[in-house]
C-alpha cells in the first residue's frame, strides 16, 4: 500500500480534497447473530463433505 | 434518461450421484432435452460472435482452462449446437447446455425488478429440470446458482446491456470500470476461501479469484473484469451489448436487482458523459482486494500515489447521478437503499445481512461455526456455502433463512410462475414468447435478434429491434402472416 493521498470524491469534482488513514470506517459491529431450527435442520443434514466431491468444468 | 434494456445469464453447477466432470456435458445435455415444459428446440446461431473485440479485432480461438481438456481426451461430443440442446421458452428465455452446465438467459427486461423476478423464475426451470432428470436416470441430482466449485473452476453469471454503439470501447471501459470493481461490497454472493495462491478466511465476491485482466473477450480462461466480446444480438451498426462476467450469482432477489441498477447507473452517466472519474492504479489488484479485506474499509489505491474507497466510489456515481439524470423510481431506489446499506454495514450489520448475499452467508457460517466449534480453516465450511445456492428450496440454505425472515423474502409465487408463461414489459422477448407459443409450428429458427418463420414453404426472417416497444395487440394475431405483419410495424 501506498501512503499517499486519499480522494473521497472524482477527480473532476474536488481532486485537491485530501484526508488521512484515520478516515476509514470503524471495525464492523456484529452482534451474536439469532438462531433458528429450520436452517439448523438443514445444515445438519448436508453431507460436510459435499464441497470435497464437487468437481465442475470451467463456463464462462 | 434512456431506458436500458437488460438480461442475465446464469451457468448453474451440477451435482449428479455417483458422476463426475467427466461426465457433466453428457448430463447437462441430458438434463436440458428433458426439460419438461413448453419450448421450441433450437437456435439460431448466424448472429453470435464470441471472438469479436469490442477493441475493432476479432480473436483467432478463445482461451480454454487446460485442466478441462483433460477430461474430453480422444472424445468428440458432435455438433456445437447439438451439444448446446436449446430450448426456447414461451417467456422468451434460452434454456441450454453451457459447457457442462445447464445456463437459463433471462428474457430482456427494461425493469430491474422484472428482471430479478425471471431470474428467479429461471431458477424454477433448473429445478423443475433436474428433477425430471432426476426421476428418469434414478439418482440424486443437485443444480447450484453460484459460481465456483471450490477446486479452482469457475462459471459464470453474466449480465448483458443494450448501449448505443457510439459510446465505443474506451469511454466505456472508462466510465463503468470503477462500479465493476466496487459493487461487490453490496451485490457479492460471498464465499469461504480462496482459489489461488493467497489463502483467505472469507471473501466478498466468488469471482475474484478468477479474475487476472483489465480487460479482453476471454471467458473461459485469463477472464478480465471488463469482457471486450462485441456481440450485440441486434444492429451492430447500432448497438452494443455490454457483456459484464465479473459479477456473482446473487439468491437474493433484491441483489439481483441492485447488482443490475447500479450498472444502469454507471452506463447512464456514461451515456451523457458524467461519470465520476477514478484511474485505480491495479483495477485486478483492487477487486481481490476488495474481497478478501476482513476490514471492510475498502481501500483502493489510485495513480498519483493517492487512494480512496469502494464506498466513496459508490457514493460518488449516487451524487451524480442525482445531480445529471433524470432518475426513474427504480434507479432512484438503488442509490437510497444502497447508500442505507452502506451505512448499515457498519452500524446495522444485523439489518444489513438481510439484503446482501455474502453477509446472509457469512453470518449464518458464523452462527454455525459458534455453535459447534468449528474454525474457518474447517473445509466442511465450503459444503455449506454450496448449500446455500441449492436451486431446490425445500433443500437450499438460503430459502431457509428467507423462510425464517432472515434475508428479504423471493417474489410471490405466483409472480415466478407468470415469469414462466410469459412476459410483463413490451420488450422483443414478447414477441419471442408469443412465437413459440402460438407460432412454434411455423418456427424455423429462434435467436435475440430475429425469429425466422415457415410460410407456405418459404422462409421469412424478421428483425426484432431491441429497443422498440412491442404491443399487446401481437396477442391478438390469429394467424402468423398476421403476426408477422404486426412485428413489421413495430418501431
Amino acid at each position: 500500500m501506498t501512503d499517499g493521498d486519499r480522494l473521497t470524491r472524482p477527480l473532476t469534482r474536488e481532486p485537491g480534497k485530501k484526508s488521512g488513514e484515520e478516515g476509514g470506517p470503524s471495525a464492523p459491529d456484529i452482534r451474536k447473530p439469532e438462531g433458528g431450527n429450520e436452517l439448523l435442520r438443514r445444515m445438519k443434514k448436508i453431507d460436510p463433505d459435499q464441497a470435497k466431491k464437487y468437481r465442475q468444468r470451467s463456463g464462462q | 434518461m434512456r431506458q436500458i434494456l437488460a438480461g442475465i445469464e446464469t451457468e448453474y453447477g451440477l451435482l449428479v450421484e455417483g458422476r463426475g466432470a467427466e461426465e457433466q456435458v453428457d448430463d447437462a445435455m441430458a438434463l436440458v432435452r428433458g426439460y419438461p415444459g413448453e419450448c421450441h428446440v433450437g437456435w439460431d446461431y448466424r448472429y453470435e460472435s464470441p471472438r469479436a473485440d469490442l477493441r475493432g479485432f476479432k480473436l483467432n480461438h478463445l482461451a480454454f482452462d487446460p485442466e478441462d481438456a483433460k477430461f474430453d481426451a480422444g472424445r468428440s461430443f458432435g455438433e456445437a449446437h447439438e451439444v448446446r440442446s436449446d430450448r426456447v421458452l414461451p417467456n422468451g428465455a434460452r434454456f441450454y447446455n453451457d459447457h457442462g452446465h445447464p445456463e437459463y438467459s433471462t428474457p430482456e427486461c427494461w425493469s430491474i425488478f422484472e428482471l430479478a423476478n425471471h431470474d428467479c423464475a429461471g431458477q424454477k426451470v433448473v429445478h423443475r429440470a433436474a428433477q425430471a432428470f432426476a426421476e428418469r436416470e434414478g439418482l440424486s441430482v443437485k443444480t447450484f446458482k453460484n459460481n465456483t466449485d471450490f477446486h479452482g473452476a469457475s462459471y459464470g453469471t453474466h449480465e448483458g446491456y443494450l448501449v448505443p454503439r457510439e459510446l465505443g470501447f474506451d469511454r466505456l471501459f472508462l466510465d463503468v470500470l470503477p462500479m465493476m470493481v466496487v459493487r461487490q461490497v453490496l451485490v457479492g454472493a460471498g464465499k469461504v476461501g480462496s482459489e489461488n495462491s493467497r489463502s483467505v478466511e472469507f471473501q466478498l465476491s466468488q469471482r475474484a479469484d478468477f479474475l487476472t485482466e483489465k480487460a479482453n473477450a476471454e471467458t473461459l480462461y485469463r477472464r478480465p473484469i471488463f469482457n471486450t466480446r462485441d456481440e450485440p444480438h441486434s444492429n451492430p451498426q447500432q448497438w452494443i451489448r455490454l457483456h459484464v462476467i465479473c459479477g456473482d450469482a446473487n439468491m437474493i432477489p433484491e441483489a439481483t436487482a441492485r447488482k443490475v441498477g447500479l450498472m444502469k447507473l454507471a452506463l447512464a452517466l456514461c451515456e451523457i458523459g458524467q461519470a465520476p472519474i477514478w484511474r485505480f492504479k491495479d483495477p485486478v489488484r483492487s477487486f481481490v482486494d476488495i474481497s478478501r479485506d476482513q476490514s471492510w474499509k475498502f481501500r483502493i489505491e489510485l495513480d498519483q500515489r493517492s487512494w480512496t474507497t469502494a464506498p466513496d466510489i459508490l457514493e460518488s456515481y449516487f451524487a451524480a447521478a442525482e445531480a445529471c439524470l433524470e432518475l426513474d423510481e427504480e434507479l432512484r431506489w438503488v442509490i437510497t437503499s444502497s447508500r442505507r446499506l452502506l451505512s448499515d454495514l457498519y452500524e446495522d450489520f444485523n439489518r444489513f445481512r438481510r439484503h446482501v448475499d455474502w453477509a446472509a452467508k457469512r453470518h449464518m457460517l458464523t452462527q454455525f461455526m459458534e455453535e459447534e466449534g468449528m474454525e474457518w480453516s474447517d473445509p466442511h465450511l465450503r459444503s455449506f456455502d454450496l448449500e446455500y445456492h441449492n436451486a431446490d428450496p425445500e433443500e437450499s440454505l438460503h430459502a431457509a433463512l428467507a423462510q425464517m425472515g432472515e434475508v428479504v423474502p423471493d417474489p410471490d409465487e405466483a409472480d415466478q410462475l407468470g415469469c414462466l408463461e410469459g412476459v410483463n414489459e413490451p420488450t422483443r422477448a414478447l414477441a419471442r414468447g408469443l412465437a413459440i407459443s402460438r407460432f412454434n409450428q411455423h418456427l424455423l429458427g429462434v435467436c435475440w435478434r430475429t425469429l425466422t418463420f415457415n410460410v407456405d414453404g418459404s422462409p421469412i426472417e424478421v428483425d426484432l429491434p431491441p429497443n422498440a416497444a412491442y404491443p399487446q395487440q401481437l396477442r391478438t394475431a390469429d394467424d402468423v402472416g398476421t403476426f408477422i405483419s404486426m412485428l413489421r410495424g413495430v418501431q
